[in-house]
């Protein structure tokens, strides 16, 4: 067990805190989220050459071949910063899955321009009807048809609350190439250029304030079989294996956004004065700014557990969707108890970042899946837990087995009283 | 950022696995002590194994009996205990006691004493808490006055846990009337029979075993002042620091159980594990039970970074624990409906009577510091959050009448 970072880690963390801490000042953050693009291509090109995408890819390609912790480093900068990008999109949920599911020849072709920054990508998963039903992340949730016709495929659906569709190069759409029972054995994951006829793309306007998440139509898209990864009705494996993935460094994001916020929080606690007196000096306010710092900590603990557990191809199913649901619903706490102590100011555009960060963490609590999608998946894992071990030794009869637990107190009083 | 355990510790673990898997018998603390029974002497004779294992002592320096364990080792040692639900009658000497003694004491008192704590021969209670001195414990009153070569000791301790009639009591007592009141507080090994000392046992809403410890004329030696007369106050505040963190499973065992439990009972034909409110209680019960976990985990081993880091800022197992224990103990209640008051030795009793039982202990929330208190540390030595400097309290005090 270890909670500190290498030495190695540590300057790439202070590195990517005083650059982002530079360009993504708040200005520059509620400038960004006004643009088109919703975020800034500036940035983008600056962390590429730093070669901050590349850390999630072996040398082979342009990468450094940098493990998930380092990644979760730089996810928990980012959210700090309340820095948004394609990153996630790009080089975690469509990137690795091209490194994981796709041909020599794809690789070759997409990772290196991934590296750079030249290439971006939106996943496209979840559908209207399903994200409804709770089924939005499930296999049984993917009904967009994709039907096979001479060397293409016909993709025909909705696709809703994709982020970075608007800006991407490709989209990497998980489609039903047939109707089964286990609806996992159905699906297939195209790689579709997003500009291709038949794909229309609508920007969704939310009080989420980033600005890049968008509902795709597909009307007769065709697609060529050649840009199938992972096989036909092989998706599921390589998405699943990306979206948690993308769990865990989402999860690292909101782990930074929630240290910054109860940074926020403490100090307004000690600076703003009424009464004469720091707000924080009130034992209410106190409470909330403990409440936070609980939630961060365990939030972090959990999170790169889940991500050393992953990088070590460990089985972590559980522990990943702890690490949602947990963080999904302390980083939600953690804004609202911000709200409660900044009041005024916490709510105000004009006075503070804390609405960005309020507004952000709205987005990170249900993307890639729902607190309460999430819970349920706990449960899933529990069904395998033993029960717990019981020794061997023989037994003495010192205790009746008919009945359970400690001794009532009558018999230690007795005892007691007797050697006293 | 690592989350797995060396070779080492592994084979550590193993060891003490093997150990208690071992020598616990197969029908070890499933059911409430047989009436007449003497549970005492199959505990003393089990602590005596553990002994000669060294665990109790595990975290000593060798040169005092113990192993020299890390706190990471020691953590381990406390994880595999509480998997099985052991629990070492001599735990304060061990974990409390002794430890100050080793570090503030004189070397005749820590040939006197350690020895027979370390071979779990003599029991010590921690005597701090007073009827107008819990979480405030600076405002301590029993009074320590010396007397040519004595002490003479009067007051009344209260709420201290102990199932057994200890051979010392680890006394905090005040021997200045200063300003600020902690700086006149002294630590006195004081014997559990010594004239003038008498019992009255409290009883709590649980097993959790507490008493009344009246001290009347007691004259205790100068050599039992340990450490130095009016720093006393300093050496509890360590003691502290070992109560309030740990590592244990005791959480993960409970939880197991209960997952156990819900596989194989029904409510209305269906398992209870299949039930939705059901599922959703699991669910937050294993967060709950996960993110302490992590907690102790990180508080041991900060604890071994101490040297590089410096000391640990605040700690946030025990306020988690204490934290969650309403929610859990009424979540379980409301699994149970009207079956979770049962006793244990109701016909009509389910899950063995466990969920009366801890009911009743979640309410025994004081010892180590309530949750109050937690919040207040964490929020003013570990966030940085102002307070009031004490010295102005009586004034305050004064100004609240007034109105």
């Amino acid at each position: 067990m270890d909670f500190s970072l290498s030495e190695e880690q540590e300057k790439m963390k202070t590195a990517a805190r005083d650059l982002l801490e530079k360009e993504c000042t708040e200005s520059v953050i509620r400038a960004t989220i006004r643009r088109e693009e919703g975020y800034s291509p500036e940035i983008w090109r600056r962390i590429a050459e730093l070669g901050w995408l590349g850390k999630a890819f072996p040398e082979k390609y342009g990468g450094t071949g940098g493990n998930l912790i380092d990644l979760a480093v730089l996810f928990e900068e980012m959210g700090r910063a309340m820095y948004q990008s394609p990153f996630l999109s790009t080089a975690v949920l469509c990137g690795m899955t091209i490194l994981n599911a796709g041909s020599e020849a794809k690789k070759d072709e997409y990772l290196p321009k991934i590296i750079k920054g030249d290439l971006k990508m939106a996943l496209a998963v979840t559908e209207p009807q399903a994200v409804w039903d709770g089924k939005g992340w499930e296999p049984e949730g993917i009904n967009l048809t994709a039907r096979a016709s001479g060397g293409n495929y016909v993709l025909n659906g909705v696709k809703a609350f994709v982020h970075d569709a608007h800006i991407a190069d490709y989209l990497l759409v998980a489609a039903r190439t047939r109707k089964v029972k286990n609806a996992a054995g159905g699906i297939t994951l195209f790689l579709v250029e997003a500009k291709s006829r038949g794909i229309s793309c609508t920007k969704l306007r939310t009080i989420s304030g980033n600005n890049k998440q968008c509902e795709v139509k597909f009307e007769g898209v065709t697609v060529p079989a050649s840009n199938i990864l992972g096989g036909v009705n092989g998706g599921w494996a390589p998405l699943d294996k990306s979206i948690k993935t993308g769990v865990v460094l989402l999860c690292a994001e909101m782990v930074g956004a929630g240290q910054k916020v109860l940074e926020m929080t403490v100090d307004y606690a000690k600076t703003r004065i009424q009464f004469d007196m720091p707000i924080g000096l009130n034992q209410y306010v106190q409470e909330h700014c403990v409440r936070s710092l609980a939630l961060v900590d365990t939030s972090r603990y959990i999170t790169y557990q889940a991500a050393w557990l992953l990088s070590q191809d460990k089985d972590c199913d559980l522990e990943i969707a702890i690490a949602k649901a947990w963080t999904g619903e302390g980083n939600e706490r953690i804004n609202w108890y911000a709200h409660q102590v900044l009041a005024g100011v916490g709510s105000t555009e004009a006075l503070g970042s804390l609405p960005i960060f309020s507004r952000f963490g709205n987005v990170s609590q249900f993307y890639l899946g729902s607190p309460e999608h999430y819970i349920s998946k706990i449960t899933d894992e529990l069904e395998y837990i033993p029960a717990p071990e019981r020794p061997v030794g023989p037994p003495i009869g010192l205790w009746d087995p008919q009945r359970h637990d400690l001794p009532s107190w009558d018999i230690w009083r007795d005892w007691f009283v007797k050697n006293s | 950022m690592e989350f797995g355990f060396t070779e080492e510790q592994e084979k550590l673990r193993k060891e003490i696995h093997e150990f208690f898997k071992t020598e616990l018998p197969s029908d070890y603390g499933e059911a409430p002590v047989r009436q007449g029974a003497d549970l005492e002497q199959w505990a003393q004779a089990f602590q005596t194994k553990a002994v000669a294992r060294g665990y109790p002592s595990a975290g000593w320096p060798k040169k005092y009996g113990g192993l020299g364990f890390t706190s990471m080792e020691q953590a381990i040692v406390s994880e595999e205990m509480t998997a099985w639900g052991v629990a070492w009658p001599g735990s304060m000497g061990y974990n409390l006691v002794a430890p100050v003694i080793m570090a503030v004491g004189t070397e005749e008192q820590k040939e006197r004493f350690v020895p027979p704590i370390a071979r779990g021969e003599v029991f010590c209670f921690e005597a701090y808490t007073e009827p107008n001195a819990g979480s405030d414990e600076a405002n301590i009153q029993l009074k320590a006055v010396k007397d040519g070569e004595y002490y003479l000791l009067n007051g009344q301790k209260t709420f201290i846990s102990g199932a057994r009639k200890p051979d010392w009591l680890f006394t905090l007592a005040r021997t200045a009337d200063t300003i600020p009141k902690h700086r006149g507080i002294s630590l006195f090994m004081v014997g559990g029979s010594a004239p003038g000392i008498s019992y009255r046992p409290l009883p709590t809403m649980s097993d959790s075993r507490q008493n009344e410890i009246f001290y009347d004329n007691v004259r205790v030696q100068k050599s039992d002042l340990i450490g130095e007369e009016n720093r006393g106050f300093y050496a509890a505040m360590a003691t502290f620091e070992f109560e309030r963190a740990s590592v244990g499973l005791d959480a993960r065992r409970a939880l197991r159980r209960l997952v156990d439990f819900c596989r194989r009972e029904k409510k209305n034909g269906k398992r209870l594990i299949d039930d939705p409110e059901v599922r959703k209680m699991l669910a937050y019960m294993a967060m709950h039970e996960q993110a302490q976990w992590l907690v102790g985990w990180y508080s041991a081993w900060r604890r071994s970074q101490r040297q590089k880091l410096g000391p640990q800022p605040y700690d946030l197992s025990m306020f988690l624990r204490k934290d969650w224990l309403p929610h859990s103990s009424n979540a379980l209640m409301n699994l149970f409906d009207m079956y979770g008051q049962l006793e244990y030795d109701s016909e009509l009793a389910k899950y063995d009577g466990v969920i009366g039982r801890r009911w009743e202990s979640s309410r025994i929330i004081h010892p180590a510091g309530t949750p109050e208190i937690l919040k207040v540390v964490i929020a003013n030595r570990g966030l940085g959050l102002p307070r009031i400097p004490r010295k102005f309290n009586a004034t305050i005090a004064e100004s609240l009448e007034q109105e």
